[in-house]
């Protein structure tokens, strides 16, 4: 009998399809709860479209078809009874290029809580705080709380976005590479957040950088052409590669 | 070199022809412009704009027993206006709002006999021979008839001729344009509230919901087809349909406002749903699917992120719409009427602007003076409207978004 627990994955036969181009092809791994999972690959392995199976976002896409079974705790997020909305609550993510609505900053993180129904303004400005200070923006934005998310640097976007994510109080955050569009610096401070987050959150990262995925990451996945060729410890999987093609790619000879 | 030549010809044939093209654009503008003012202007004034545009007019005679004033004028009067002692009234020659001729009343004394006159029509109530009345015609018992068209001087003289009168036409003064005025300001309103929920409405459905197939397509393309309709089209659309159904559920017994807004808001929605459409086009993908992530619906991601960030491209549409609701004049005459009308109500007669210079060309003789006159009202009238939207629109952006634009 296999144990569930919340804020784990749980990831069986799943295949994915584009069409009639095979993206996904039978992954099985187990995600765990409170650790930051790594996904690396070449660009177009499937890494993203693995990422975004997690909440379900591909539903958005026409003619992807998806097999197989993905429990999330202990339920079957592709089942009928799952709701997306609901998960999606649960599961938060942060995409490749900083995107905060056109709205002010509060306005921004307080977004998700008011479309949950909450419209007590103490509840909210309590919620947006908390989520502004564990996203480690707080401090430099909160005496224009009111002015354009637009106004704010790329690194302080990105962090926004995260608070934004956090201030649903996920048990989950996908991060589908957030540091690319990034300076080293604001590169740095996301990086100094994943961790600190992982206390609080399972964190699912996809990076293209090798580094990073050393730096942050406690598990890491390998994938090449849709499937998964190594998953495991970051620090044996970086230090030992068991499969000839996870070294070339992590030696840096292809990808 | 022979090449470096070549390509310099060829840059500044293309480039003149830029210039000049700007050029000539500019300058066709400007004459329009020049020639609107140039014939319009002389005759803009506030009366023009406040004023009836239909006349009263007044047959009346004397009272049996009233006597000449023989009075000295209380008031001055400069050398274009001419006195009667004997009948204690002064007149002038004068242009109305339409620039007809006319003789103007300047003064009446209180003494004269004219001061007060029966009507000699409906009614038994004396009438007021008031200034700003323009005075017909006098006829008198043994003396040829005074006609405004021989002017004032002629008509005081025969006043001095005479020692009474038969009887005397004249009429209040009419020609302004504010029934249409307040028509037009109503269409816009009306048309505006009909046409621009179901055009955004449609548009969200296009490009938010609607699924990419064939159908889709079809609608599209029908939408973008009846863009190119000649509005007298839909005005004859309006004939047969609107008006009808405002006939049998208002009081109204033939073309009317409501029906006009609803054949303008028809002429409107393929302009408002595409430009509409394109401006939610253009909003990211990566606001929708943000919104999605964080667990909000399809409705609230895209009533609370995409529609409001649509807002400008949709202030566009609706600044194309006002345009088109006071330009509009083939449709209107079908499915209003070309009725000038003072009284303006919903279920009434009246006409847009745009009909009132219909009416003034179609008069015998052509009004040019007048129209030009209506034309910059409502160049003025779509000016302000432009800086309003503009400023509600930045407000709006100010206090939504946190952006000022």
């Amino acid at each position: 009998m296999k144990q569930f627990v919340e804020g784990a994955f749980s990831i069986e036969n799943l295949t994915l399809f584009y069409g009639n181009k095979l993206a996904l092809n039978d992954i099985n791994i187990d995600i765990h709860n409170k650790q930051v999972t790594a996904l690396i690959g070449p660009s177009g392995c499937g890494k993203s479209t693995f990422l975004r199976t997690l909440n379900r976002m591909n539903d958005l896409i026409p003619n992807c078809k998806v097999d197989g079974s993905i429990y999330y705790g202990e339920e079957n997020i592709y089942s009928q009874e799952s709701d997306v909305i609901d998960l999606r609550r649960r599961i938060g993510m942060v995409f490749q290029k900083p995107n905060p609505f056109p709205m002010s900053i509060y306005e921004n993180v307080a977004y998700g809580l008011k479309c949950q129904g909450i419209k007590d303004k103490n509840i909210l400005q309590a919620a947006v705080k908390k989520a502004l200070v564990d996203a480690a923006l707080y401090e430099e934005v909160k005496d224009r709380l009111k002015e354009s998310a637009l106004s704010l640097s790329g690194g302080q976007q990105q962090r926004l976005c995260i608070a934004r994510a956090i201030a649903m109080s996920p048990d989950v955050i996908l991060m589908d590479e957030p540091t690319s569009a990034l300076d080293p610096i604001a590169t740095a401070k996301i990086e100094e957040l994943i961790t600190e987050l992982k206390k609080d959150y399972t964190i699912i990262i996809v990076t293209h950088n090798m580094q990073q995925a050393l730096r942050i990451s406690d598990y890491t996945a390998f994938f090449l052409m849709g499937e998964i060729i190594e998953y495991g410890k970051t620090s044996e999987l970086f230090s030992h590669p068991k499969n000839p093609k996870t070294e070339d790619y992590i030696t840096g000879r292809f990808g | 070199m022979s090449k470096n030549k070549k390509r310099k010809a060829s840059d500044f044939v293309l480039n003149s022809i830029t210039y000049l093209s700007s050029t000539v654009s500019l300058i066709t503008l400007l004459g329009i412009l020049i020639f609107i003012f140039g014939q319009g202007f002389k005759l803009l004034n506030v009366d023009l704009l406040v004023e009836n545009f239909e006349s009263q007019g007044y047959v009346a005679d004397l009272y049996d027993n009233v006597r000449l004033c023989n009075c000295e004028p209380t008031i001055e009067f400069d050398e274009n206006t001419y006195y009667s002692p004997k009948w204690g009234v002064a007149l002038s020659d004068t242009t109305d709002l339409l620039g007809r001729t006319v003789v103007k009343v300047e003064f009446v004394d209180k003494d004269s006999p004219l001061y007060k006159v029966r009507d000699k029509g409906i009614g038994n109530d004396p009438i007021e021979l008031r200034d700003e009345y323009h005075i017909i015609r006098i006829a008198f018992d043994e003396y040829p008839t005074a006609l405004s068209r021989y002017g004032s001087e002629n008509m005081i003289n025969y006043l001095e001729a005479n020692d009474s009168l038969r009887e005397i036409e004249f009429q209040t003064e009419g020609g302004g344009i504010r029934g249409s005025i307040i028509t037009t300001l109503y269409l816009i309103v009306l048309t505006l509230a009909f046409a621009l929920p179901i055009g955004i409405a449609a548009a969200i459905y296009l490009n938010e919901y609607a699924p990419a197939n064939k159908v889709t397509k079809l609608m599209r393309s029908l939408i973008e087809t009846l863009t190119g309709v000649p509005s007298i089209i839909y005005g004859l659309m309006g004939l047969a349909v609107f008006v009808p159904l405002t006939v049998k559920l208002t009081s109204a017994t033939g073309g009317n406002l409501l029906s006009g807004a609803m054949t303008l808001a028809v002429i409107l929605l393929p302009i408002i749903i595409r430009t509409t459409e394109e401006s939610l086009k253009v909003i990211p993908d990566d606001y929708r699917q943000a919104s999605l992530a964080l667990g909000a619906s399809k409705t609230q991601t895209t009533f609370q992120i995409v529609l409001p960030s649509a807002v400008p491209g949709i202030m566009t549409a609706t600044l194309l719409a006002i345009g088109r609701i006071i330009g509009e004049s083939a449709a209107l005459v079908f499915a209003i009427g070309t009725a000038i009308k003072d009284e303006v109500s919903l279920t009434g007669k009246s006409t847009s602007l745009a009909v009132h210079i219909w009416a003034m060309m179609t008069d015998e003789p052509a009004n040019i003076e007048l129209s030009a006159t209506i034309a910059i009202i409502i160049m003025f009238i779509v000016v302000i409207l432009n800086i309003l939207i503009k400023i509600i629109s930045g407000r709006y952006m100010k206090r939504k978004m946190g952006v000022s634009s």
